[in-house]
């Protein structure tokens, strides 16, 4: 099954919506607790970073009975260095942005840590495209 | 119906002759936990937590909370009434505590109990949960039961982080029951009873989280024994007997909002109102909550204080128990001592009685066991969804379009229920954009 969800750049209280929709699913499911947990964190930083650094975004969320696979593609400035991107604590937010709390440098880490497959491509002045994917079965 | 096979106790009951299948309570239900069905109201047993919002929102009072017979007393010979601080809560400011024990000694009760009296106890015993459970933060209180059930249906994974200890109410029966044998009082001859201000408290007491014997032998509704108290107040001859203070004003508050984060270390939340729990409890599962202390969670605003059956407004109770609590603070000689000083080996006999050593996840959000099964269903949901209005109008019984699509595919009704769907796709577009605009 697909889930479908747009974003809207700069609006962090609407960032969440499409996490606690897809932990509600999950949950329909019966998928795993610990699971569950992993893909909602991941996706929740994955729509703080297009709330905080790009224009808009969507997000797709396909469900089958083996994995949980989430794209995000965003238009917006793009990545830099990813690399850097990657390291804990590395971090472009804007001053606004970390005042609000965000922008810590965690979030691709953070996504990294609860995933079991994670892709990202960016190009600059386009936007940046991340594939996520967690697993249902153990034997992954 | 799922009702008749039910993972726990209710307290709230319809009185089918009352009800008029209005879908206030259907609407108001945190769970979604009531459909109407023949005209009536119907209880999910597994999904209801007993918080009471139907019961509040019943404009007919077709919903009720059962409560034991008071004649039920008679059966013992020591009748201890465990009474709330909420209940001296209720009463004007002029009428003294005293006097309201006394009327409940007229009324039967040989023995009078403050729930409270435990709460010293109950401090220490919740820093050495914390001590020997690092693994289980955020940890989230156990007081209020409808907050244990909630987290049982809703929040299965957050099982594990409430604190798996009793009730004071429990804590206070256990006490006083444990000094009545101690002193030589056969069991059998011991009857506790606890003036509840809610319905969650009833159900918690018929069927305990663990399978186990409840601590508490009846329950009664505040709002009885309170006309009863009342009454006799007016013609009462107003002699009373001394009674023993034995409370600090930290015990009296307890049960206010604040009353249990207040005490402990760390960052700790006192969190009421039925909503904001709710809220708070997606944020905890999301682990947007750095908590290492206590997190006091109560289903009511202004937590028992806004119990369901307490007869006084919530504020004028809050602040009579402020007084009480300020009052007793500054007369300590009142009183014997705020902890209750027992013997080491009563004490240890008690703290084994208290721990809870399993809450079982009860999650009505489930669909099926098997993935495949489940992920059917989901679709399913999606699919009748997209033909039902998307109004909630609640006709068809169920209190949400979603929630009628998810009964559709537990096969517990039909999509035909809507209204909305005999009608031709050109019929429901002018329907809906005419009423609301959409």
């Amino acid at each position: 099954m697909e889930l479908k969800f747009e974003i809207e750049g700069g609006n962090f209280t609407g960032a969440g919506n499409a996490s606690s929709e897809v932990k509600k699913t999950l949950k329909q499911l019966d998928v795993d607790n610990a699971k569950i947990k992993r893909i909602v964190v991941a996706l929740f930083e994955a729509e703080i970073n297009v709330v905080a650094h790009a224009d808009s975004g969507i997000i797709t969320v396909t469900i089958d009975d083996e994995k949980v696979e989430m794209l995000v593609d965003d238009k917006g400035p793009g990545i830099y260095d990813i690399t850097k991107a990657m390291q804990e604590g590395y971090s472009t937010a804007t001053r606004q942005v970390r005042e609000m709390g965000f922008g810590a440098g965690m979030g691709l880490p953070n996504i990294k840590r609860n995933t079991d497959v994670m892709n990202i491509s960016s190009v600059l002045g386009v936007g940046t495209n991340l594939k996520m994917i967690v697993y249902l079965n153990d034997t992954h | 119906m799922e009702n008749t096979n039910s993972y726990f106790h209710h307290a709230l009951k319809v009185d089918n002759d009352l009800c008029t299948g209005c879908t206030h309570c259907m609407k108001s239900c945190p769970t979604e936990a009531i459909r109407v069905r023949n005209g009536k109201a119907e209880i999910y047993g597994n999904k209801c937590i007993d918080c009471g919002e139907c019961f509040k929102v019943c404009p007919v009072k077709a919903i009720f909370i059962k409560q034991d017979d008071f004649n039920e007393l008679q059966n013992y010979k020591y009748r201890i009434a465990l009474v709330p601080a909420v209940f001296i809560g209720q009463f004007p400011e002029e009428i003294r505590t005293s006097q309201i024990y006394s009327c409940l000694k007229k009324l039967g009760f040989t023995h009078i109990y403050e729930v409270e009296h435990g709460v010293g106890f109950m401090i220490n015993i919740i820093e050495d949960y914390f001590k020997d459970n690092p693994d289980r933060k955020p940890y989230i209180s156990s007081f209020c039961p409808a907050v244990v059930r909630l987290i049982q249906v809703r929040f299965p994974s957050l099982v594990k982080n409430i604190v798996h200890l009793k009730a004071p109410v429990d804590i206070a029966s256990i006490i006083i029951s444990e000094r009545l044998t101690d002193a030589g009082i056969k069991k059998e001859e011991i009857g506790t009873f606890y003036i509840t201000p809610c319905a969650a408290k009833i159900a918690a007491v018929k069927s305990p989280v663990e399978d186990s014997e409840s601590a508490i032998t009846g329950v009664i509704n505040m709002d009885f024994l309170y006309n009863k108290v009342l009454h006799m107040l007016s013609n009462s001859d107003r002699i009373v007997e001394p009674i023993n203070h034995s409370l600090s004003g930290r015990d009296v508050i307890w049960s206010l909002s604040g009353g249990e984060a207040q005490n402990f270390s760390g960052r700790c939340f006192a969190v009421d109102g039925l909503r904001n729990v709710i809220d708070f409890l997606e944020k905890i599962e999301n682990e947007e909550i750095d908590s290492g202390g206590l997190i006091e969670m109560r289903v009511c605003d202004q937590s028992c204080a806004g119990g369901v059956l307490n007869p006084n407004n919530r504020f004028v109770a809050v602040e009579r128990l402020q007084r009480r609590a300020a009052y007793l603070d500054s007369n300590p000689d009142g009183r014997s001592c705020s902890i209750p000083s027992f013997s080491k080996d009563f004490n240890t006999r008690i703290q084994q009685m208290m721990s809870i050593d399993e809450i079982k996840p009860r999650s009505i959000l489930k669909l099926d066991d098997n993935l495949q099964v489940a992920l059917k269903m989901v679709e399913g949901m999606k699919k009748v969804k997209s033909f039902l209005p998307g109004v909630d109008c609640g006709v068809c019984g169920a209190p949400t379009c979603s929630a009628l699509a998810e009964d559709v595919v537990r096969k517990h009704a039909k999509s035909e229920d809507c209204v909305f769907v005999h009608k031709s796709s050109e019929e429901i577009n002018e329907i809906i954009s005419r009423i609301w605009d959409k």
